[in-house]
């Protein structure tokens, strides 16, 4: 028995030790697995971790992220899109005006707007909510959006499509904790979606349920894909940012009209510059009959529904009148 | 439970399939406008047989002619309410001046005056196009475009497929407690052997 010299590694040690030391590594091999998986996409790129704020930007630097946003959508959808980011206009205040005497609930507008704004198909989000009302009653809690009949408009109920209402004073931009979401001078409330962290306090605070969340990977078929996008609108999203209605602005801010407004077989929904006096929605807001959901609440939307003086006739069939002799 | 409690089920639902006239703005009617029928092939101005035929003035007799014509308006049941009686390529005016073809709205708006106040300031009626008229040009769409004028309500069509998204389930009031929305109704329904969404 020597007292000197190093410890003596016997067999049994090392058996151990060398046991320890595999299944470790081995272990730690198998919890850094799914690192292995990752896709590009799943890592932002240096450019994108260290990007401004939107409002923060020169620029050169916005022109640069836009280049950065074109070629991310080129690499995932092999698609070359026109990424632009139009300013809004000045003397310019976007107000919607939908009537529901003339909604008939046929959902075209819900899929026309996913069809322009790049949603994603599955999971399925879709910015308009078309609610099914009981007549004689605005109680929304009665109401049933998963309506699915052989024929619309059913004789007992109207509809009245929800979306994004544009709030004067939006509660969604008040509880962003890292001011990813504001309102534009031309009334629009935006998402940049490189700087939400998808805590989803702005859907909670939305009285009209109308921010959306990608919970999972939004799947988008490049086939489907509408390459005329804004960094503020419909550029792909990725997973974990909220998105919602942006009133289709990279059309809007050029001009055009929204989507939802284009496919309305009916013309129940309407448009325009409320500060323009001979606007459609000017005389809308001046001659009609306004309702505004949950006034109570005090967001102040830019988003009013609107009435006839007479209702619409689809619910009285039309009987032929009896021919004399 | 084909694989098993283990198998991992994405509560994802599969896209649902949206067909293409769901986002298609083309209007419900496309008129000519143009006092024309297509008859095998060809295509005749209304007065090329109307110079030779005249009509009785009282049609409340079933029609020879047109015979797909179905008028149900309500109680205007004549022809020359709206029809010119002379000059068969044009509409009637309340003093028996031609209306021309392709300005229906002026021929409504003997009857229809709020309607037609409405469509003028443009709420009443599609758009379609540019808000801004000084960038582009804007549509608006005519009466006849959107109403058969022989049988003017707007035709009820079969709704777009309605939402499929993550959380939300079934959330009509149910038989046991109607007029209440319950959510959790949904997640007790599940959990007793209910279907998920998407998957039904």
């Amino acid at each position: 028995m020597t007292d000197a010299g190093p410890p003596e590694m016997t067999r049994r040690g090392f058996l151990r030790k060398g046991a320890a030391t595999v299944a470790g590594v081995s272990a730690a091999a198998a919890a850094l697995s799914p690192l292995r998986e990752l896709a590009p996409d799943d890592v932002p790129s240096i450019e994108k971790f260290f990007q401004k704020h939107y409002k923060e930007m020169t620029p050169t630097e916005k022109e640069a992220v836009l280049d950065r946003v074109a070629r991310e959508v080129e690499r995932r959808y092999a698609v070359r899109p026109h990424v632009s980011d139009p300013p809004p206009l000045d003397g310019v205040e976007f107000v919607y005006g939908l009537s529901i005497t003339r909604c008939i609930g046929c959902r075209k507008c819900v899929h026309a707007c996913v069809k322009e704004n790049n949603q994603s198909r599955a999971p399925e989000i879709q910015y308009i909510r078309v609610l099914k009302m009981q007549k004689g009653s605005i109680d929304v809690e009665t109401s049933d959006h998963h309506y699915d009949p052989p024929v619309v408009p059913d004789h007992d109920s109207y509809y009245m499509p929800v979306q994004c209402h544009q709030c004067a004073k939006p509660p969604c931009v008040k509880v962003c904790p890292v001011e990813a979401t504001w309102q534009e001078p031309d009334g629009i409330t935006v998402i940049d979606y490189d700087w939400c962290i998808g805590c989803r306090y702005c859907e909670a605070a939305c009285p009209y349920w109308a921010r959306r969340f990608n919970f999972a990977k939004p799947e988008l078929s490049a086939d489907q894909l509408n390459p005329d996008m804004a960094y503020l609108s419909n550029r792909p999203r990725d997973k974990g940012v909220m998105e919602k209605c942006t009133y289709c602005l990279h059309r809007t801010r050029r001009g055009r009209l929204p989507a939802c407004v284009e496919v309305c077989p009916t013309g129940s929904r309407k448009f325009g510059n409320v500060l323009d006096p001979n606007s459609e929605i000017s005389y809308i807001l001046r001659q009609k009959r306004i309702f505004v959901l949950k006034q109570d609440v005090g967001t102040l939307p830019r988003f009013f529904y609107y009435f006839d003086e007479r209702g619409s006739r689809y619910h009285e069939p039309i009987v032929p009148v009896q021919q004399s002799e | 439970m084909a694989g098993g409690p283990w198998e991992f089920q994405s509560p994802v639902a599969v896209a649902t399939f949206v067909p293409t006239w769901a986002a298609d703005p083309t209007p419900v009617r496309q008129p000519s406008l143009r006092p024309e029928i297509t008859v095998a092939a060809y295509r005749f101005r209304c007065s090329d047989c109307h110079k030779l035929f005249r009509s009785p003035a009282e049609t409340t007799r079933s029609l020879t002619q047109h015979s797909h014509i179905e008028l149900k308006h309500g109680i205007n049941t004549r022809c020359f309410n709206c029809h010119h009686i002379v000059n068969r390529d044009a509409f009637v005016d309340d003093w028996g001046n031609e209306i021309p073809w392709n300005e229906p709205p002026r021929l409504c708006a003997k009857c229809h005056g709020p309607v037609y106040r409405d469509w003028l300031h443009g709420s009443h009626g599609r758009s379609n196009g540019y808000w801004d008229m000084t960038r582009g040009p804007q549509v608006r769409r005519k009466c006849i475009e959107c109403h058969d004028p022989h049988q003017p309500p707007f035709p009820p069509m079969s709704p777009a497929p309605p939402p499929n998204t993550l959380r939300m389930g079934d959330q009509r009031p149910s038989e046991a407690h109607p007029g209440v929305v319950d959510p959790l109704r949904v997640y007790q329904q599940r959990g007793a052997g209910g279907t998920s969404e998407g998957q039904p």
